[in-house]
């Protein structure tokens, strides 16, 4: 609507406000530019301060650098022994080190220049990047160099050799103020640097940078797709070698620094927002976990800051720039996240920005391809297939967060640490590194981390096919080494971390279609791949034939865990023990089976049987408008499936409405006898139609007769039972004719109106969450299983009792509605871990929480979204101190914000749920994939100050036998046959409303799932620390103050005999905090 | 209920020592607050005590050994707790009874009412607790044989803080009241079921009622109509010559009425061309504040943050 308005305004000519700038889309944009505008200036360095006389070491390392000592050319093996016996430096040789014996010459001249790039150099620095590093290149002077040296390693060993001497005679004039350690650049091996920290408090790191002149190497030599390092081999068998891209782009890389630094700078010139959005792509970058390096993906700061000045220049099919230097900052952030999340780096279709090569196939490779053609380098030289997937995913997803106009997006974007693997991943696995160099590709120099990450990732993403979204992977990191240390010559044992993002429709596939038998050539490659032990020829019901594999569903390993573990032993030879999954283990902590969801369609499909029952009973006054289920059993969201408890049958809540009549009565207290009437009646014409079922009338917990007194329980034969009550519309027109007569007074106006929100919560709100949340299960396949793990998280931390099961459904159904910066959740892990972090994000006393449950259809629109928040705020306007509502929680069915927050949780115990999610988040992001599910759902009992512990044996003794006694001997017993009487109440559950009753103020009781058989409290401190000098309304159980005959304070004491005397044997004991 | 004096020292304190249990193993004492009732409204007032704090699990039989133990058997007569006193149950009444109540003054003979109480409490539902509990630090009033055991339990209570020998709570009381602990909520589930016929006789019961009362209350308005007050007015009751319009036909009446507005007033916009550009200026003026909101929203981020700053 917005945009239309700026559009009419070009067209028309009525230019009454100047717009401000940058609010071309929508308010939410302008939102977004204005927060993005305030977080540049709070990252923004303080140049003067943190690099406090750096310039001045730069330079008396330019000029240390400068007078190194020049010397004619040796043979490399004479001249590094003489090195290292002279400085006790080792050279850092890329490994394998130079032969002794080579005839290559070494020599050592003074620089062609010293620079400082990067960076520094730009200004584009920010606080909370983690290393803050100056780069300072120190070119090589060309007469150092053979045509021939870009072959076979030659040039890096002479690097090798110039870094050394550079080390040793920095070590000499600056050994007492910094320590210098050999780093490999990005963690590539080929490319050591030197590394100066200045010891004492100073953070940032200066790297020293040999490279080499510009174009000292033909670049035809050095295309992807020519090969530089001959190998003995190689040479013998006629074949052509194989080429080798990453050393080819690293050596094409050595000698484009400057070019870089010209192209960077001439940006920074022409357009005035490029450092702003460097900045920005840095933190964007920094929050994903991406960087430069190689084992961070490869895209670092600098190659997104090439990306937006290529863009600058070209980049679109024609050839015409995709960035113009007039858009601000957030502009040319975005838009390039929108090319990178628009654009697949590995398609055939050659990225090319530039003018175009002469011949473009020379640059054709399998790996991501962004092709520089002015400066002939490929930019992504450093990234893997699955980090170039992997970014374009993460740029998707931010796009998909900013095309929500309704959303936040700003903290998604750029404040949201993004790469947690358990938050990010649905599977997770180590894979140890194999100690073999069968899969080193001896020639590219890439490392085995790399060529076997490739390997595994080929053969992941062919066996797993369409049941993963995402495969990626995360190579160990390099390690730096300080410039004295000889070099270990066993690479220490690391592991690579395997990330994948699950497609939960497919999952759980337990076939696999193959090829057709009669394609021959198909078929023989998919043996291949599978294995003859695992590959069989089926014949399917359509009468095709075709290859095909099984995997066990019923198993307690789950089926891509068990295609993982086959493929990678049948292709990589890894073993079991060498594979580690994490996080795999939430779904058994709840309990979660994989036969619940039959379960659940049970319990629907009887509720069905039901509602058809009720219909064809002929004598019902009135006719049935409709029967809905109101509890979480039949919404596939209770912690436990229906049918599997044991013990008595457990009613699950359902609600009849008739069709509107004007007969009932206008008396709320007659309303609720007819009400039972129609109980009366239903049960005893249900009971004759169909014998297998037994209805019990049961009565409410009603402090007062114009509340809902009683409910039917309807008991099959098959073990379903349902608690049955009535709606009547006059109930609710009563209550509000109350409200609305302005001559009642205020305190009946005031209990019809808690009447009114328990009655339209009752009949009206749990229908429609009902029907909503049953509509997202089927959607979203794991939202079930989330739920519960959920749920099984405010049981175990004892929260669950101020929480309704409705609002906890509709936190984790926000965390699937609103997954930014993420995907929607694909496993129970996931939606689970995203629940906690949206709790611990939800500042709840500053913003209301709005699930948009509408579907795309008819969604909400943004007046509803303002009534919503004008409501809010009318809301906080009235209850500034937040003590009755506290959370605010409005949908789309319920607009009213605290349906489903109105009983609670209060202040304390919100303010608990917050600190809770908020210390599991940290632990989820401070042990990674090392976490163990289970510390999440531990709770400590410490903190409490009263700690009442149920007996179990008790308990159970109530559950299983309602006040009847059995006999040993069936046949003595007159009530065998007869069906036991359902619960009224879960006796835990009752006990705690009545202690809730009677010390409601000064004892807040916690309390976790329906059997939990530790109830905790906590003293209220307003009341415990002040004491009172009235004797009247006493709030709680009070006594005198020893001295002091005028005051009172709390009695705990006896208030704990009193909770010893209502429990009885019930309670085994009662702990009491010291102290109190 | 008596409004606090002054200080608290009209009230005595009156210690009740309770036995450990072996859940909880400690002695405890519990002080209840007792004084003579503020308020004499009837000849009852005079020889009752107000009691505040009362343990939740009260019962009259704990009480009355409480008071026996002070001062003997035979001088308490029963004890009416805060909860027992707030009129829990809404009138039986139809509406239109419960309004014209308010108009006569005709009083009921008094048989007739304690027919009455007898036909209310059938229509009573059966309680589902087999024993009620009382709110922590709640009220209660006991009522005493006369004057002089008010004085008397009051000096006894006076010489219980010298001979420190308090009355022990549940001494005495036996099977009296029922048992709390795991027994009480079986029972609490029993009685959750109280069965059809019980429920049957008691909703019947209901309406037996709530129709006779119906009754008179038609025959009352159609008395009143007739008669003028002693002001001479008449009060002016449904059930007149003409029917009042039913409420669904008035609803419906209104909103045909706001749709034919609504019609108007789309008939009418947008039209000539200052409307036209009054609804732009409008519309950019509502995206105007609307930028204004959202720029409020950043500062108040900003209070409420400080320096944004990217999770690490």
């Amino acid at each position: 609507m917005e945009s239309s308005v700026a559009k009419r305004r070009k067209l028309g000519h009525s230019g009454v406000f100047p717009f401000p700038n940058g609010t071309s889309s929508s308010s939410g944009a302008s939102a977004f530019v204005e927060a993005a505008g305030e977080l540049l200036k709070d990252v923004k360095l303080d140049y003067a301060k943190t690099f406090d006389g750096v310039d001045e070491i730069l330079r008396q390392f330019k000029d240390t650098i400068e007078a190194i000592e020049p010397h004619e050319s040796l043979p490399i093996g004479d001249a590094s022994t003489k090195f290292e016996k002279a400085n006790r430096i080792p050279i850092p040789y890329p490994s394998p080190r130079p032969n002794k014996n080579s005839n290559y010459k070494l020599s050592i001249a003074k620089p062609a220049q010293v620079n400082v790039v990067g960076s520094y150099q730009l200004k584009t620095m920010i606080k909370s990047q983690t290393g803050l590093a100056i780069d300072m290149i120190v070119v090589m002077p060309a007469q150092l160099f053979q045509d021939k040296d870009y072959l076979n390693c030659r040039y890096f060993y002479k690097r090798s050799y110039y870094l050394a001497n550079i080390a040793a005679c920095m070590r000499k004039s600056f050994g007492t103020t910094m320590e210098f350690t050999f780093e490999g650049l990005h963690g590539n091996n080929l490319l050591p640097v030197l590394v100066a920290r200045p010891k004492g408090e100073a953070s940032y790191a200066i790297r020293v940078i040999p490279c080499a002149p510009e174009d000292i190497f033909p670049s035809a030599k050095l295309l992807p797709t020519t090969n530089a390092v001959r190998q003995g081999a190689d040479a013998e068998s006629k074949s052509a070698p194989k080429p080798t891209p990453f050393y080819n782009a690293t050596l094409r890389a050595e000698s484009q620094y400057t070019a870089y630094l010209r192209l960077l700078n001439s940006t920074a010139k022409s357009c005035g927002a490029f450092k702003d959005a460097c900045i920005l792509g840095r933190i964007w970058l920094q929050q994903r976990g991406f960087g430069g390096s190689i084992s961070e993906g490869g895209f670092g700061h600098f190659e997104f800051a090439v990306l937006v000045a290529l863009l600058l220049q070209g980049g679109s099919r024609k050839g015409e720039p995709v960035l113009s230097p007039s858009l601000n900052s957030t502009q040319l952030f975005k838009a390039t996240v929108q090319f990178l999340a628009g654009t697949n780096f590995q398609k055939k279709h050659l990225l090319i920005i530039g003018p175009l090569p002469s011949d473009p196939s020379t640059i054709r490779q399998n790996n991501p391809t962004l092709y520089d053609s002015a400066r002939e380098l490929n930019i992504l030289w450093k990234m893997a297939p699955w980090s170039a997937n992997l970014l374009q995913q993460q740029a998707k997803w931010s796009l998909n967060a900013s095309k929500d106009n309704t959303f936040d997006q700003f903290d998604s974007e750029f404040i949201v640490k993004v790469d947690q693997p358990l938050q990010m991943y649905d599977l997770l696995l180590k894979v140890e590194l194999p100690s073999t160099t069968e899969f080193l590709d001896m020639s590219n120099y890439r490392g085995l981390g790399w060529d076997f990450s490739e390997k595994l990732y080929q053969v992941l993403k062919k066996a797993l096919g369409d049941r993963v979204e995402l495969v990626s992977i995360t190579m160990p990191k390099s390690t730096a080494l300080p410039i004295s240390a000889s070099k270990t010559t066993t690479p220490t044992s690391s592991s690579l971390l395997v990330g994948l993002i699950l497609k939960p429709e497919t999952v759980n596939r337990r076939i696999d279609h193959g090829p057709s038998a009669e394609e021959k050539e198909e078929s023989s490659r998919f043996r291949n791949f599978w294995g003859d032990e695992k590959a069989e020829l089926r014949r399917f019901q359509d009468g095709s034939i075709l290859e095909c594999l099984e995997w066990e569903k019923d198993s307690t390993v789950s089926i891509p865990e068990q295609i993982i573990r086959y493929i990678s032993k049948r292709h990589l030879k890894i073993n079991d023990d060498s594979l580690e999954f994490y996080a795999d283990d939430f779904a058994p902590i709840a309990r979660i089976g994989s036969s619940d969801a039959q379960n659940f369609l049970a319990a629907r499909r009887a509720l069905e049987s039901l509602e058809r029952e009720i219909r064809d009973l002929r004598d019902l006054p009135l006719h049935v408008r409709q029967i809905v289920g109101t509890c979480p059993e039949l919404r596939y969201t209770s912690s436990q499936p229906p049918l599997t408890a044991k013990g008595p049958p457990q009613p699950m809540d359902i609600v009849i409405s008739f069709e509107a009549s004007g007969k009932w009565a206008d008396n709320l207290a007659a309303i609720q006898r007819l009400k039972i009437a129609f109980l009366l009646k239903i049960g005893s014409s249900l009971e004759e139609s169909n014998e297998s079922i037994k209805t019990h009338l049961g009565l409410d917990n009603a402090d007062r007769d114009t509340q809902n007194l009683a409910f039917l329980d309807i008991v099959y034969d098959t073990g379903f039972a349902f608690r049955l009550r009535v709606q009547s519309d006059a109930e609710e027109n009563e209550l509000e004719k109350v409200i609305k007569d302005k001559t009642r007074e205020r305190h009946v106006q005031a209990e019809a109106a808690e009447l009114l929100a328990i009655s339209t919560r009752l009949y009206t709100y749990l229908p429609l969450h009902n029907q909503a949340v049953a509509t997202y299960c089927m959607r979203f396949a794991t939202l079930s299983a989330s739920i519960r793990l959920v749920k099984h998280w405010f049981n175990s931390h004892k929260l669950s009792c101020h929480f309704n099961e409705e609002l906890v459904e509709l936190f984790v159904l926000q965390a699937f509605l609103k997954s930014y910066p993420w995907q929607t959740p694909s496993s129970a892990s996931t939606g689970f871990l995203r629940t906690l972090h949206l709790l611990s994000r939800w500042e709840w006393n500053e913003e209301p929480m709005i699930v948009d449950t509408s579907d795309s259809l008819e969604p909400m629109t943004s007046s509803d979204r303002s009534a919503i928040l004008a409501r809010y705020n009318e809301c906080r306007r009235l209850d500034p101190r937040l003590n009755r509502n506290v959370l605010f929680v409005a949908t789309s069915y319920a607009q009213s914000g605290t349906v489903f927050t109105g009983q609670g949780p209060s202040r304390v115990v919100a303010n608990q749920m917050t600190k809770l999610a908020r210390a599991a988040c940290e632990l989820v992001k401070a042990k990674g994939a090392e976490l163990d599910p289970r510390s999440l759902f531990q709770s400590s009992l410490r903190h409490y100050d009263v700690v009442i512990r149920l007996d179990p044996k008790v308990v159970k003794a109530l559950l299983r036998d309602d006040g009847i006694k059995h006999s040993h001997f069936k046949n003595l017993d007159p009530q065998t046959g007869r069906p036991s009487l359902p619960l009224a109440e879960r006796p835990v559950k009752a006990l705690l409303r009545q202690l809730n009753a009677m010390y409601s103020p000064a004892l807040v009781f916690f309390h976790g799932g329906k059997d939990d058989p530790v109830i905790a409290g906590l003293w209220n401190q307003e009341l415990a620390s002040h004491p009172r000098t009235s004797r009247v309304n006493l709030p709680c159980s009070f006594k005198p103050i020893k001295g002091d005959d005028a005051s009172l304070e709390l009695d705990r004491q006896a208030m704990l005999a009193e909770i010893a005397r209502i429990g009885g044997d019930l309670i085994e004991e009662i702990d009491v905090k010291d102290g109190n | 209920m008596a409004e606090p004096t002054s200080s608290g020292d009209s009230f005595s304190v009156l210690p009740i020592s309770i036995p450990p249990l072996p859940s909880f193993p400690f002695p405890a004492t519990h002080h209840v607050f007792l004084r003579r009732n503020a308020k004499i409204l009837t000849a009852e007032d005079s020889r009752s005590l107000f009691l505040v704090n009362v343990p939740v699990d009260s019962t009259e039989a704990h009480f009355r050994a409480v008071f026996a133990s002070l001062v003997g058997a035979g001088r308490f007569e029963g004890i009416t707790f805060e909860h027992d006193k707030r009129a829990t149950n809404s009138s039986i009444e139809p509406a239109q009874a419960a309004r014209l109540a308010a108009h006569s003054k005709k009083r009921k003979r008094e048989d007739e009412e304690a027919q009455r109480a007898q036909e209310e409490a059938a229509a009573q539902l059966p309680p589902a607790w087999s024993r009620p509990l009382h709110r922590s630090g709640s009220s209660a009033v006991v009522l005493l044989a006369d004057e002089k055991s008010v004085e008397s339990v009051l000096k006894a209570v006076k010489k219980l803080q010298k001979s420190k020998k308090f009355p022990v709570w549940g001494e005495g009381v036996g099977d009296k009241a029922p048992p709390l602990g795991p027994q009480w909520l079986k029972a609490h589930n029993k009685l959750s079921y109280p069965g059809s016929d019980a429920m049957q006789a008691s909703v019947d019961a209901y309406f037996t009622l709530y129709n006779k009362k119906e009754v008179e209350a038609a025959d009352l308005a159609k008395r009143m109509r007739n008669e003028p007050d002693e002001d001479g007015f008449i009060t002016v009751t449904r059930g007149g010559r003409i029917a009042p319009a039913k409420q669904a036909e008035a609803e419906e009446a209104k909103r045909r009425m706001l749709e034919r507005e609504q019609k108007k007033r789309d008939a009418t916009q947008n039209f000539y061309r200052f409307q036209l550009r009054e609804k732009k200026k409008a519309e950019q003026a509502a995206f105007l504040n609307r930028f204004q909101e959202d720029k409020e929203k950043l500062r108040m981020m900003r209070e409420r943050r400080g320096n944004f700053r990217p999770d690490r």
